[in-house]
């Protein structure tokens, strides 16, 4: 009677272990697929993020430009009369180097933040002028986009303006 | 009586039961581990649902306000452009706008998404919930181009027009297509329009602090109710409904600070800024940038009456023509180019801060302005 009993116990004690096995399986892959689905999940919001920066980059380098284009500090005013579209003034530019450089902290770093903007003549010279220049320290990214302008110089033509060509390069870091 | 041990137990919780009863306890034991397992797993996705729609609603709230930006950036700098934006897709928020100490914030009402700007003046309504929003920008001159003005005109604003400046009102009607706006002889002729807030303009001074609303616009909000009421010497009062009385927002006349003219951005500001408070709060702005660019025009040493800057490159130019006009009108003559922008940029300062001060910077930059136009007429150069 004992015996059998014995057996009995033996036999039911087995099917508990492989139980408790069959449970502990299922529970690893169960984590094992979480794992999969939580590494996935972070590696696309990765992706993702990393793409956003760079929309996001493409669009401040766009703004910083067009923000350049029309900066009063910049273009060809003509008195009360609309300024001349894409052109700069070369009286304006050296001084307005020096005064973007005095008050790059103070207040044109709220309208570039990490830029660097110069103005590269390319006729009948090629002076250069950076106007600002802010790179970000250690960026991972940077976008640089480049406009065609006209530079106008009041005093070197005769009794008229003379124009020059060049291009303004803007550059954004991220 | 066959007892047995609860399979998979610890030898603690071993104990003989009878054999009938193994599998009731088997599945009890199953079901409650089931249910825990199940609710907490449950949980678990219940909880990263939610996180999830915090963070989508944050991100949405975050993409307007961005997308947002970049259209009131490129509506800023397109001079005297009005563009029409379909906001339909944001009839569900209200977007607020403010301007406190120098710094403006724009955001959706109740959601973290918000931007500040210390540098762009951006003329609104504190807040706007509509379909349709209207951006318009002006260039501001003090003589010369300062910066651009951006106005935020939402679609359920209505404005009357009314007063004897007859050439204004005309200039507003003309200049003004495609904003809900009429003329209106008199307060009492305003017939509004249900779901449309009312903005009165009165260019006659009409509205006093204390005087009565017309009977129809008592139904009316508060909030849904305000004036701007020009006054002489170029001063603006900002009134809002209150009960059946206009309530003055400003303690202190508010003076527009321009050379007046046509589309007089600063006085376009004025009607449509919230009030007297953010309507200073960005004319300061733009008065910040007025005293960098006469340092730009007249160069640091501006500010000891010395030529720097664009006006120095002028002057060297004419420096061996001692007897020339244009050297005259640079630095040379009475009213000249030198010390009226000196005038300009100290005045700027003070009229930033203190407003009794800007009619010296009006006066200033008039005198430039006369100065430019005969360096332009005798020189065929000018500063600006």
């Amino acid at each position: 009677m004992s015996k059998e009993r014995n057996m009995k116990h033996k036999k039911m004690t087995r099917k508990g272990q492989l139980q408790m096995t069959e449970t502990i399986a299922i529970l690893f892959i169960f984590f094992i697929l979480l794992l999969f689905g939580v590494i996935f999940y972070f590696r696309y919001q990765k992706i993702a993020f990393q793409e956003k920066q760079e929309e996001l980059l493409g669009t401040r380098a766009m703004e910083s430009t067009l923000k350049t284009l029309f900066m009063p500090e910049l273009i060809c005013s003509r008195g009360e009369a609309e300024p001349e579209d894409n052109c700069f003034d070369v009286l304006k530019l050296n001084a307005t180097q020096k005064i973007m450089a005095q008050y790059l902290d103070e207040y044109y770093f709220e309208i570039f933040s990490y830029a660097t903007i110069t103005v590269q003549e390319t006729y009948p010279g090629d002076k250069t002028w950076i106007l600002y220049d802010k790179p970000k320290p250690e960026f991972t990214r940077k976008e640089p986009t480049f406009f065609v302008i006209t530079l106008r110089d009041e005093l070197a033509g005769n009794n008229q303006p003379e124009y020059g060509f060049g291009y303004v390069a803007v550059t954004v870091y991220s | 009586m066959i007892y047995r041990k609860i399979s998979g137990k610890s030898s603690h919780f071993v104990r003989d039961l009878p054999i009938g009863r193994k599998g009731q306890m088997e599945l009890t034991f199953n079901w409650v581990y089931v249910l825990i397992a199940g609710t907490v797993i449950l949980l678990f996705f219940v909880g990263l649902v939610a996180r999830q729609k915090v963070i989508s609603e944050e991100r949405l709230s975050g993409e307007v306000v961005e997308v947002m930006s970049s259209i009131l950036v490129g509506a800023g700098v397109s001079e005297k452009t009005k563009n029409f934006i379909d906001a339909s897709g944001l009839a569900d928020y209200t977007l607020y706008f403010q301007c406190q100490d120098g710094v403006g914030e724009f955001g959706i009402k109740d959601k973290p998404a918000r931007t500040q700007n210390s540098i762009d003046p951006i003329f609104a309504p504190g807040e706007v919930h509509s379909s349709r929003i209207v951006t318009w920008s002006l260039p501001y001159t003090m003589p010369f181009k300062v910066m651009d003005f951006l106005f935020i005109i939402p679609g359920n604003v209505k404005y009357y027009i009314l007063g004897n400046d007859a050439d204004f009102v005309n200039e507003f009607l003309n200049s003004t297509e495609g904003i809900e706006r009429v003329f209106v002889s008199g307060l009492e002729q305003i017939e509004p329009e249900e779901n449309l807030q009312v903005r009165i303009i009165d260019t006659g001074g009409m509205i006093n602090s204390g005087s009565g609303i017309p009977a129809q616009l008592h139904s009316f909000g508060d909030s849904e109710v305000s004036a701007v009421s020009f006054t002489g010497a170029n001063q603006v009062d900002f009134y809002q409904k209150k009960g059946t009385s206009w309530q003055k927002l400003n303690h202190k006349p508010v003076r527009i600070i321009s050379l007046s003219g046509e589309r007089d951005a600063a006085k376009y500001a004025a009607i449509f800024a919230a009030d007297d408070q953010a309507y200073w709060c960005n004319m300061n702005k733009a008065l910040t940038r007025l005293e960098l660019l006469t340092k730009v025009y007249g160069g640091e040493e501006i500010v000891y009456g010395e030529a720097g800057g664009k006006i120095q490159k002028l002057l060297d130019y004419y420096k061996g023509d001692i007897s020339s006009d244009c050297r005259g009108h640079l630095e040379q003559y009475n009213e000249n180019a030198l010390s009226a922008l000196q005038k300009l940029s100290a005045d700027a300062s003070n009229c930033r801060l203190d407003s009794q001060s800007c009619v010296d910077l009006i006066e200033a930059a008039g005198m430039l302005k006369k100065i430019n136009d005969k360096l332009r007429i005798s020189c065929s150069v000018s500063l600006y």
